[in-house]
């Protein structure tokens, strides 16, 4: 079924593939990348080998001994633990002004492992990859540990400054504030909202600014212009069944993206055009998770955005009279106004938040007309919330420039880091006499600060936050600050009273108003157990919107963006770490970026045509001049990308983040203005004729053209069901020339993972390595093919290049063949197979010889070049679980099905005395994906779900040729076009 | 010469032994050899490991006070403290002495009590018969007059030498021990009375 090698293939990952360029072809023939054998420093193999036989003797058996290892029990056991069982606490990650509702183990008082909390509507029992990767956050060896005071000989304690702040106390209560200026991360928290209330009281002329890089505030402004007043809007994509982005990536880049991608793919599980599986319309300007999820996708530049909503409002019979507006395929918008028109009340339409106000306040008004306000999106009136406003941020900076701020106080954020350029926030700093900072790291801020305190994580400090429109919930601890940070609500309590008041009583002294006095005790008990306040959910408010919002998107021009106007340059929150603030995350740095496979850097995104226009090709690095400021970029052509577009992530060229986030990739912020926060116009891009080395891993462990993505339109699976299957029953009966094994034995585990739920996100990846102990081996590494992730989530273009048209995600584990090929191979056994189908790994019996890599069909094998876990700091030995080997140089290692997880439930049912059930199993992937694309369970039983899923129709087999039998399936892809646009 | 060279290798095999120490069998302060140390020592904490991290030294570390984790919501406060509002023990266990809790309290007595408190629970266990540690004799009249929620509170916490078994023994269990005891005690009273 192989290709020819020659030939175009139907699918591929990557430009290179797509030209079978010679590079890529032979990077075809190696099973790892060239130089991935060799060591980084040249040393050959021989001399490695003598160094060795030298070591070897010199080291003799005297080195040998066993080491002396301590038992440290508890002086004072807990009641509740047991060592070695771990506990689940619920807790809540803020994120912004929503929040995320968790579940986190902890083994004998240590969080390990981040899981959705499935009582919390926010999750509903899913996690991102950025909540799982807090847990890395939490044991950065790069965090900072102690306070520091300019000047200071040695590090000052929290006395000293609390001793500091209440000798400026005085002088500020004295002036009613006169000369303070404090700036915030936005949050939604009752707690810090008192506390905020009560210091504007004591400060009246204090000045308070929230201010964050990515704080929709676009969105909002938009909303005030339709709604009039302050609404959040809250999207229900589970009651949609249409649905049209404009520009919006809603299913990954804001932090209420597992609550997104839970209802869209909820709306979508229908296998038949009866079923209602909705339709998705996306136009962006560059290629996201969400456009590849996409029914019909449209490339658009971002700032033709708003004259195609003017031509949608039009269409839809809205639109103000008079010209503007662009001349779109207008059989597209046709088709979309008509399909949103015939859904009336079950549509909706979304925006991206770089959009201007306008395309936001369009898209209130739209929704209203089509019927959708209070079914398909609801506006909340927003309660105890801190939003972002770069105005407040601008007049703190014109107070500081003017000498009128005398002590500034940063909690949190990083200003200095990621304010508009054109503020010159930084260097107005140093004009504050007295500056504070409570940061996580010392970063660019604490850099010009005069004391710097470290902050508490939210897994150490008590807490509370409202995910959006959702329930309160309380930011339970799972660990004593690891370095006596303080949490925002404490430096706040203490900026507002001069004493210092622990986290926990400011909390409930916020609750008291909240909860009933008379079963407070029950009901706090019961919040913290569950992890949200039921019922607790802001009453839907009902704005009047009125249809003539849609006005304002005449304003924004016409379409085009042609040569003598410059480019577009779009700035976008980064998959991995978001705004900046995961930079230093070695986990989120190094998984995949979704669409670009880019890791450890970000890239200025461009389409073929327009790269070819200014002579650039992937890995070129060129001047970007936009408003008279400059970056020097390094350059990738992505398929999808609008022409005349650049594409810029946040939150890269970190000065200051920490070992592992220092200059890796492109710092945006630099050229990004106040004014063109989301979308700025007029940009040149030129040459330098340098170049930079980008590591994607789009061609790392290729299957060579094989068919393993199946997909159909819902008309195609509709004639014919069995069309995942006839590649596999094409195929002549198969034999295995061994006795085979029948696994009539329960449990045989197995799973399925669904094409059609699957959108790319990455949170099982992240997931899996927090689980599995999966080291992160860096940009060098990552590029000679050795990352080590166990599950690659593939995604294959079809199309031409330019504007590639279907485009599919596949992750990919080990498909645990029960006819495993590696198996075979295996000089020493050390991979074999268990009773319960599982090809398992036996790491102590590895000797390395990789032949079961080069043997496996399915390239989901990862060895271990080095010993890479061998300097693993003290602090990040907390981050691993426990039940987890960690493996060491020269040891081949794969997924294991979470057998860890295997194991502990069959030793909990054991110890309630009864049978393993379906679901008592979740492995780490399926428990944190935000879709539910991936079953588990026991196949022999008749009635767990992954059976089920594997009678569906759509079930196949990656490579049936090869008599495998993989215990992973996968359920086709389908898709739902609308017939009057055609297939795409 | 070949006899020559057989002691030469022998006496540096003896010499070998003796200085690293022989594998099996051999009694040494100094840890047995071990061929293969790869991966035998993990960077991870398992269960009772020590941390050059933390200042005491443990990789156990308390839940903070006041978090709550899921399945362990506080219930009954008699039933997980043997206390009363006002802190004083209750008198009686909050379980009906069943047979089925006598046996599981039974059952339990034997893991955790019977090693000091004997099988009889007249504190004659190994304890006192190899180094005369007082232990207590349960079925004495002092012990006998004690409310259930006293002996639930020694037990939670310990007494004396006797270390605390709040986390071996589940409240429960507890109680179910105090059941088995009290039964002991009925068949102690009846014995008494019969002689």
């Amino acid at each position: 079924v192989s290709e020819r090698a020659d030939a175009p293939p139907r699918y591929w990952r990557s430009l290179a593939e797509l030209e079978r360029s010679p590079e890529f072809l032979e990077s075809l023939q190696r099973e790892f990348p060239e130089g991935a054998a060799d060591p980084p420093n040249g040393i050959t193999r021989r001399t490695m080998l003598q160094l060795m036989g030298a070591s070897l003797s010199l080291a003799g058996l005297a080195a040998c001994r066993r080491p002396v290892e301590a038992i440290v029990p508890y002086v004072n056991a807990p009641e509740e633990i047991v060592p070695g069982v771990p506990l689940k606490y619920a807790t809540t990650m803020p994120f912004g002004t929503s929040a995320l509702g968790l579940v986190v183990e902890s083994h004998e008082g240590r969080p390990t492992k981040i899981e959705g909390n499935e009582l919390h509507p926010s999750s509903l029992g899913a996690a991102s990859s950025w909540a799982q990767a807090t847990i890395y956050e939490l044991y950065d060896p790069d965090r900072s540990r102690e306070l520091a005071h300019r000047g200071a000989e040695k590090p000052p304690s929290w006395k000293d400054f609390v001793d500091y702040w209440k000798k400026l106390h005085a002088e500020l209560s004295a002036a009613g504030g006169e000369g303070l200026a404090i700036v915030l991360e936005p949050v939604t928290s009752p707690t810090a909202a008192r506390l905020v209330a009560r210091l504007e009281q004591r400060f009246p002329k204090a000045l308070v600014a929230a201010y964050a890089p990515l704080g929709d505030e676009n969105l909002h402004a938009g909303i005030r212009d339709a709604a009039g007043g302050a609404y959040a809007a809250v999207h229900h994509f589970d009651k949609a069944r249409v649905i049209l982005s404009l520009d919006s990536d809603f299913l990954l880049d804001n932090p209420d993206a597992v609550r997104h991608a839970r209802g869209f793919s909820d709306g979508r599980r229908g296998e038949s055009a009866k079923d209602g599986m909705n339709r998705l319309y996306v136009a962006e300007s560059t290629l996201t998770i969400t456009g590849i999820a996409a029914d019909h996708r449209l490339r658009v530049r971002a700032g033709d955005v708003g004259p195609l909503a003017l031509a949608l409002a039009r269409a839809l019979g809205l639109g103000p009279a008079g010209s503007g507006g662009g001349d779109f395929e207008a059989k597209w918008v046709g088709a979309v106004a008509r399909d949103l028109k015939a859904n009336a009340g079950k549509s909706l339409i979304v925006a991206g938040a770089h959009q201007p106000p306008a395309v936001h306040a369009a898209v209130a008004a739209l929704n209203a007309a089509l019927g959708n306000s209070g079914t398909t999106v609801t506006y909340v009136e927003e309660k105890e919330t801190l939003r972002s406003n770069t105005a407040d941020l601008q007049r703190l900076v014109a107070g500081l420039e003017a000498g009128k701020v005398k002590t500034l106080v940063v909690l949190g954020g990083n200003p200095a880091y990621d304010a508009p350029a054109d503020l010159g926030f930084s260097d107005a700093m140093a004009k504050a006499a007295h500056r504070v900072r409570l940061g996580l790291h010392a970063d660019e801020t604490s850099a010009r600060c005069e004391w710097h305190l470290p902050r508490a994580h939210f897994l150490e400090s008590w807490g509370d936050a409202r995910s959006l429109g959702g329930p309160l919930s309380v930011v339970q601890p799972l660990i004593e600050p690891l370095f006596g940070g303080r949490s925002t609500i404490e430096i706040l309590a203490l900026l507002e009273s001069g004493e210092e008041k622990p986290g926990y009583e400011l909390v409930r002294e916020t609750w008291k108003a909240i909860l009933p006095a008379a079963d407070f005790e029950k009901r706090w008990n019961r919040v913290l157990h569950d992890g949200l306040l039921a019922g607790s959910e802001l009453p839907a408010a009902s704005p009047e919107i009125a249809p003539s919002a849609v006005g304002g998107l005449a304003s924004l021009g016409a379409a085009g963006n042609g040569g003598e106007k410059g480019l577009e340059v779009v700035f976008r929150p980064s998959a991995a770490v978001y705004d900046g603030r995961f930079a230093n995350n070695a986990w989120l740095e190094e998984a995949p970026e979704p669409v670009s496979k880019l890791t450890w850097d970000n890239a200025a995104l461009l389409s073929q045509k327009t790269a070819g226009a200014l002579g650039l090709s992937t890995g070129d690095v060129a001047r970007l001049d936009l408003a008279g400021r400059a970056l020097e970029v390094a350059v990738m052509v992505l398929p999808g990308n609008a022409d005349d577009s650049v594409t810029l992530a946040l939150g890269y060229g970190r000065t200051a983040a920490g070992g592992v986030g220092n200059g890796r990739g492109f710092d945006a912020y630099r050229v990004r203005s106040a004014a063109a926060a989301g979308l700025a116009r007029g940009a040149r891009l030129e040459r330098t004729g340098k170049t930079y080395p980008l590591v994607s891993t789009h061609d790392h462990w290729s299957s060579e053209g094989r068919v393993i993505v199946q997909e159909a339109t819902l008309a195609e699976y509709a004639k014919n069901p069995r069309r995942a299957q006839e590649h596999e029953e094409e195929l002549p009966p198969q034999k295995s020339p061994w006795a085979e094994r029948p696994y009539a034995e329960r449990p045989q585990w197995g799973m399925t993972i669904d094409l059609n739920s699957c959108i790319g996100c990455n949170a099982c990846v992240v997931a899996c390595q927090s689980e599995n102990n999966i080291p992160s081996v860096g940009k060098d590494q990552c590029s000679r093919g050795r990352e080590m992730h166990w599950i690659r989530v593939d995604r294959y273009f079809s199309g031409p290049g330019e504007d590639p048209q279907t485009i599919v995600f596949q992750p990919v584990p080990c498909q645990q063949c029960e006819n495993a090929p590696c198996e075979q191979v295996c000089p020493v056994a050390a991979t074999v197979h268990d009773a319960q189908g599982l090809n398992v790994m036996v790491y102590n019996r590895c000797i390395g010889t990789r032949y079961c890599s080069n043997n496996c069909p399915y390239k989901v094998r990862r060895f271990n070049f080095y010993n890479f876990t061998k300097d693993t700091p003290e602090i990040l030995k907390m981050a691993q679980n426990p039940d987890v080997t960690v493996r060491a140089r020269g040891v081949m290692e794969k997924c294991s099905y979470c057998v860890q997880r295997i194991n502990r439930g069959r030793i909990d049912a054991k110890l309630a005395g009864r049978e393993l059930a379906d679901g008592d199993v979740r492995t780490a992937c399926q428990q944190t994906c935000p879709t539910q694309a991936i079953q588990f369970g026991d196949i022999r039983d008749p009635k767990s779900r992954v059976t089920a899923s594997k009678a569906s129709d759509r079930n196949y087999r990656l490579l049936p040729e090869l008599n495998t039998q993989p215990r992973t399936t996968y359920l086709m892809r389908l898709r739902n076009p609308n017939p009057e646009i055609g297939e795409t | 010469m070949p006899g020559r060279l057989i002691f030469v290798l022998l006496a540096s095999a003896v010499a070998l032994v003796g200085l690293e120490g022989c594998m099996r069998g051999c009694t040494s302060s100094r840890p047995p050899i071990h061929i293969n140390p790869s991966m035998f020592k993990q960077p991870k904490y398992r269960a009772y490991a020590a941390s050059a991290f933390f200042y005491d030294g443990a990789a156990m570390r308390q839940p903070v006070p006041h978090t709550i984790a899921r399945g362990h919501l506080p219930g009954d406060p008699v039933f997980e403290t043997g206390k009363k509002a006002d802190g004083s023990p209750v008198a009686n266990s909050p379980l009906a002495a069943d047979e089925a809790l006598i046996a599981r309290g039974h059952e339990r007595f034997g893991i955790y009590c019977q090693p000091c408190h004997d099988e009889r629970g007249e504190g004659k266990g190994i304890l006192f018969q190899r180094a005369k540690v007082p232990t207590a004799n349960l079925l004495e009249k002092r012990i006998r007059d004690l409310p259930d929620g006293a002996i639930f509170d020694t037990i939670t916490n310990g007494k004396g030498l006797m270390p605390a078994y709040r986390y071996p023994i589940r409240p429960h269990d507890r109680w179910a021990i105090i059941a088995y005891v009290r039964s002991l005690e009925k068949a102690e009273v009846a014995r008494e009375a019969s002689q």
